[in-house]
C-alpha cells in the first residue's frame, strides 16, 4: 500500500508527493502527457527527438546536467509510444535545485540551431546503434506496422526513418514544446524524504507562475476491427529464424487488460510457462519463446515470438504455436496454475515497488491513466479472474482471423 | 510563499554524512557466515550464497557457467520442471551468476514464501543430478544466442578487448570458442559441481524484511540436506600477458558502426592511489558530464553514448574508454579520445568541473547506500575484496580533499595516451 497527497495548482499541474523516511533522497518524476502516437505522421521520431533537447537549455540554466550534477543528482528519461517521461533523484536537502532545473525547463527551452543540430547526430547514432546495426533490430517496426495500418502506433519511438528527424527544423520543435510541456499537460510526483505540504508549498513557488496552455485534445485514427490474417516474410543477414504472432487487444484501461496479461503468463511467465516447458525443452523447436502484451493506452497487441533452432522449419513452429493457443482456447487452465501465475504477479508488483525511483514513476503513470490509487489495486485485480474467463479471452483475442504473422528468415 | 527568482540556483547544501549500517552477522551451524542488512518498506528478502570460485577455476570453457545454471534442472528428488514450477508458484524470482571470480546464487522473494524458497534453493545446491539432456538443451540454446551476439560489434569488442589485455590463455582473456559448447560432459558438471558447492567456500548475504529467527529457520532447512565439506579447490595466478603491438582493427564490412575500446590493465582497489584514480576515471568518462561525453556525443554528435570505466575482478584489474560511433567518423572519435587523455595530464581542471565532480560523486555515493538491499551490495563488495569500512571512509576523504594537481598526476601516471591498447571493431 502506497500512500500519497495529491494536489493540483492553478495552472492544471498534478501532483503526487509520498513520504518515505527511510531515505536519505528524493525523487521527482515528471511524465508529460504527450508520446510518439501524437506524432504526425511526416514528422515521427519527435516525441524522441525532443526529449534530448530537454536537457540542452532552458530559459535560465544553460545546461541541465551541470547544474543536477552540482546538486549531488542523477537523471534520466525515456519515451514510448503514450508518454514521455523525466526522472530523477537527489540528495533530499537540494530539492530545491530539482525543481529550479524542472521547473525553468517546463517554462521556457532556449537552444540554439546548433545544439538541435548535434542531438539529430546523436539520435542518428542511437538509431544505428539500437536498430540499424543489430541483427533483428527492425523486428519491432515490422511488427507495429503490420499491426497498425492507420493509428500512430505503427511507428516506432525513434521514427519511421531517419530522415523525419534530420528534417526536423527549430520552429517545428519549438511549435511541439508550446503544444505539449505545458503544466495542464504534465503529472510530476515526488517520493522520498519530504513532507507532503512542504512539497506542495514548494512546487507552488517554482511551478505556479507557468501559464497553462490550450488544451490538447486528442483525436487519433482507430484501427477497424481485423477480419483477416496478415502475413509477411522478410530475409535478413541474421544466423537463424524467429517467428512472431501478434493479436489485436484492448486498451490499457479495458478490463481484457488484466486477463490478456495473464494469458502470457501463462505461455511464457517464468521457466515452467508452457511456451517454455513444451516448445522449447519438450519439442525443442525454439532456443527461447517469449509471450507479452504492449500494454499501451490506446487498443494494443498480445505478440508471441520463438527463435528456431536451424533444423525446424518455421512452418512448424507457427503450427506448434498454434497448438498452444488452440489448447488455451479449448481448455481452462487448471487451478494451481491460475494460482501460480497471480502469485508471480503480486510478487513482481511488490519488487517494483521497492525504491523511491519506481514508485514515484508508477504513481505518475496511474495518475495519467485516471488515478493513482490505482498502483494499490492492481494485484487484486488479477487475483479476481477465474479460469472462466481467461478461456474466453483467449478465445477473443487467439483467433486466426486476426493474427499478425511474421516470418523473419535468416537468408541463406 | 511568492514564486521563485529563476535567474539565481537555490542554494547548495552539501552532503554531510553517509549512514553505513554495519550487517548484523551470525554463521550457519555449518559455519557458512551470514551478513544481514534489515530494512525496506515492502516485504521482501534478497538471500544469496556467494561461493567463492568462478570461471577462473575451471578446467574447460562454460564448466562453471553450465554448472551453476544447471543447478536448477534436476535434483535427486524433483525433475527440472517440478522446480521451475515451484519458484513460479512461489513467485520467486532466482539469480544465479556465475562469474569470473564467484558463483553467486540465491533469490528474492516476498518474506512470506521465504520458507519453501529456501529449502528449494539449499536443495539445488546440495543435491543437483545435472541430468544431460537438460545440459544439451541448456548448451544448443546458449550456442545460438551467443552466435547471435557474434554479429554485434560491440560484443565482438568486449571479448576480443579482454583478450587482448589478460593474453589468451589467462582465465579472465580467454575467449569462447564455437566448438566450446558441444565440448562439456556431465562430468564436468559434477566434478566442478563438487569442488566449489560446498560450505567452507561460501558466505551469505541477506537484505529486506527477514524475520528475526533467520538463522534458526537457516540451520532448521540445513537439517533436511547432506551437506558437507568436499574438495578444496587451488588457486590460480597466471601473469596477464602484455600484447606486443598496440593497435588492433578487426574489420566488419557490413557493420554501419564501429565498436571502440582504449584501455590497459590497471591497479586495483587494494592500491592506495586507487581512490584517486577512480575520481580521475569519473571526470574522464565517468558519468555524463564528462570530457569525453561532452566532447564526442555533446559537441561532435558522434555517438549516442562514450564511457570510460574500472572492471574490478578479484585477480586483476583493467581500464578501458568504450563506444560505437559512426564508421565513418571513427578516425575523429579516437583521435578525440586520446587528446582527451592528453589534456587529462597536461591541462589541470577548472574550479567549477572539480566542484561538480566532487559534488556529483557525493551525491552517487550517497545513491549507492540507499536502502538495505543497496548497503548490502556495497558491504558485499568490500567484503569479497577483503576489505571493511575503512575503505569507504578513505574514498570520502580523498573525494573531499583532492585537487586539480591529484587528477593530473594520476593521469600522468595511469591514464597516459602511450600505455594505452586500442582495439576497433567494424
Amino acid at each position: 500500500m502506497i500512500d500519497f497527497q495529491r494536489y493540483i495548482l492553478d495552472n492544471g499541474l498534478k501532483l503526487i508527493v509520498h513520504q518515505d523516511r527511510t531515505t536519505p533522497l528524493v525523487a521527482v518524476n515528471i511524465l508529460y502527457d504527450v508520446g510518439a502516437r501524437d506524432e504526425h505522421p511526416e514528422h515521427t521520431g519527435f516525441a524522441h527527438l525532443f526529449e534530448h533537447l530537454m536537457f540542452e537549455g532552458s530559459a535560465n540554466i544553460p545546461e541541465y546536467d551541470n547544474a543536477l550534477q552540482m546538486a549531488g543528482g542523477e537523471n534520466n528519461a525515456f519515451t514510448t509510444n503514450d508518454i514521455t517521461n523525466y526522472y530523477l533523484t537527489i540528495p533530499k536537502q537540494n530539492i530545491e535545485t530539482a525543481l529550479w532545473l524542472e521547473s525553468d525547463r517546463m517554462l521556457e527551452l532556449a537552444f540554439s540551431e546548433e545544439k538541435l543540430n548535434i542531438q539529430k547526430d546523436v539520435v542518428s547514432e542511437e538509431y544505428r546503434q539500437s536498430y540499424l546495426n543489430q541483427p533483428y533490430g527492425d523486428v519491432w517496426a515490422l511488427l507495429r506496422s503490420l499491426v497498425y495500418k492507420v493509428h500512430p502506433y505503427q511507428w516506432p519511438t525513434i521514427g519511421k526513418s531517419i530522415d523525419h528527424v534530420k528534417n526536423a527544423t527549430l520552429e517545428q520543435v519549438k511549435d511541439f514544446f508550446y503544444q505539449f510541456y505545458r503544466p495542464n499537460n504534465a503529472v510530476m510526483v515526488l517520493t522520498g524524504d519530504i513532507e507532503p505540504n512542504l512539497a506542495f508549498d514548494l512546487v507552488k513557488k517554482w511551478f505556479g507562475d507557468i501559464p497553462a496552455g490550450a488544451k490538447y485534445k486528442r483525436n487519433l485514427p482507430a484501427e477497424t476491427v481485423q477480419n483477416a490474417d496478415r502475413r509477411l516474410k522478410v530475409e535478413r543477414d541474421v544466423p537463424f529464424d524467429e517467428i512472431y504472432m501478434a493479436f489485436p487487444t484492448g486498451k490499457r484501461l479495458d478490463y481484457s487488460f488484466y486477463t490478456t496479461d495473464l494469458l502470457t503468463d501463462i505461455l511464457a511467465g517464468g521457466s515452467s510457462a508452457r511456451l517454455r516447458e513444451n516448445l522449447v525443452k519438450k519439442k525443442k523447436i525454439f532456443s527461447e519463446a517469449n509471450a507479452w502484451i504492449t500494454g499501451s493506452i490506446d487498443n494494443g497487441f498480445l505478440a508471441v515470438m520463438g527463435k528456431l533452432h536451424k533444423d525446424q522449419s518455421i512452418e512448424n513452429a507457427e503450427k506448434a504455436i498454434w497448438e498452444e493457443l488452440q489448447n488455451l482456447k479449448n481448455n481452462p487452465v487448471s487451478e494451481r496454475e491460475l494460482q501460480k501465475v497471480k502469485n508471480k504477479l503480486e510478487a513482481s508488483n511488490t519488487f517494483a515497488e521497492a525504491g523511491i525511483l519506481s514508485k514515484a514513476m508508477n504513481l505518475a503513470y496511474y495518475e495519467l491513466l485516471g488515478d493513482a490509487d490505482l498502483l494499490n489495486h492492481q494485484t487484486e485485480k488479477y487475483f479476481a479472474i477465474d479460469a472462466g474467463e481467461l478461456q474466453k479471452a483467449a478465445n477473443d483475442i487467439l483467433n486466426p482471423y486476426k493474427a499478425n504473422v511474421l516470418h523473419y528468415r535468416a537468408n541463406k | 510563499m511568492p514564486f521563485a527568482e529563476r535567474s539565481i540556483a537555490p542554494e547548495l547544501k552539501l552532503i554531510e554524512d553517509v549512514n553505513f549500517l554495519q550487517p548484523q552477522t551470525s554463521f550457519m551451524k555449518n559455519g557458512i557466515p551470514v551478513f544481514m542488512q534489515k530494512g525496506g518498506s515492502q516485504e521482501i528478502i534478497k538471500f544469496e550464497l556467494v561461493f567463492k570460485s568462478g570461471s577462473c577455476h575451471q578446467s574447460k570453457p562454460l564448466q562453471a557457467f553450465t554448472t551453476a545454471n544447471l543447478l536448477k534442472s534436476g535434483t535427486k528428488n524433483k525433475t527440472s520442471e517440478q522446480i521451475n514450477q515451484l519458484w513460479d508458484f512461489y513467485g520467486v524470482s532466482l539469480q544465479i551468476d556465475a562469474q569470473k571470480d564467484i558463483i553467486s546464487v540465491g533469490f528474492v522473494s516476498l518474506t512470506k514464501h521465504l520458507k519453501p524458497a529456501l529449502e528449494l534453493l539449499l536443495e539445488i545446491i546440495t543435491m543437483p543430478v545435472f541430468p544431460e539432456d537438460e545440459m544439451h538443451i541448456f548448451l544448443r540454446n546458449r550456442k545460438q544466442k551467443y552466435l547471435v551476439n557474434k554479429r554485434k560489434v560491440q560484443y565482438i569488442a568486449r571479448m576480443h578487448f579482454a583478450e587482448l589485455i589478460f593474453g589468451p590463455l589467462h582465465p579472465y582473456g580467454k575467449m569462447l570458442e564455437d566448438d566450446d559448447f558441444v565440448k562439456v560432459v556431465r562430468d564436468d558438471l559434477i566434478s566442478f559441481h563438487q569442488a566449489i558447492f560446498y560450505p567452507a567456500n561460501a558466505v551469505c548475504f541477506i537484505a529486506g524484511n527477514y524475520p528475526e529467527e533467520i538463522v534458526e529457520i537457516i540451520n532448521k532447512t540445513l537439517d533436511n540436506f547432506y551437506w558437507e565439506h568436499q574438495k578444496q579447490q587451488e588457486n590460480i595466478i597466471i601473469k596477464p600477458q602484455i600484447p606486443t603491438n598496440p593497435k588492433h582493427y578487426i574489420e566488419k564490412k557490413e557493420a554501419l558502426q564501429s565498436a571502440i575500446r582504449v584501455g590497459k590493465l590497471m591497479i586495483n582497489r587494494d592500491h592506495p592511489d586507487y581512490h584517486m584514480l577512480s575520481i580521475t576515471n569519473t571526470l574522464l568518462g565517468g558519468y555524463f558530464g564528462s570530457r569525453l561525453m561532452r566532447n564526442i556525443r555533446q559537441e561532435k554528435g558522434y555517438t549516442y553514448g562514450i564511457n570510460s570505466a574500472i572492471i574490478n575482478l578479484l585477480r586483476a584489474a583493467y581500464f578501458f574508454i568504450g563506444s560505437q560511433v559512426g564508421k565513418q567518423v571513427k578516425d575523429k572519435a579516437l583521435e578525440e579520445v586520446y587528446n582527451e587523455l592528453r589534456r587529462l595530464r597536461q591541462n589541470p581542471a577548472g574550479e567549477h568541473e572539480i566542484i561538480m565532480l566532487r559534488n556529483y560523486l557525493s551525491g552517487s555515493f550517497l545513491r549507492s547506500f540507499d536502502g538495505p538491499f543497496m548497503q548490502s551490495e556495497r558491504f558485499k563488495e568490500i567484503f569479497l575484496f577483503s576489505q571493511d569500512y575503512e575503505w569507504f571512509k578513505d574514498y570520502l576523504k580523498t573525494l573531499k580533499n583532492f585537487t586539480s594537481e591529484d587528477i593530473q598526476k594520476t593521469a600522468e601516471k595511469y591514464l597516459h595516451e602511450d600505455q594505452m591498447i586500442e582495439l576497433v571493431v567494424g
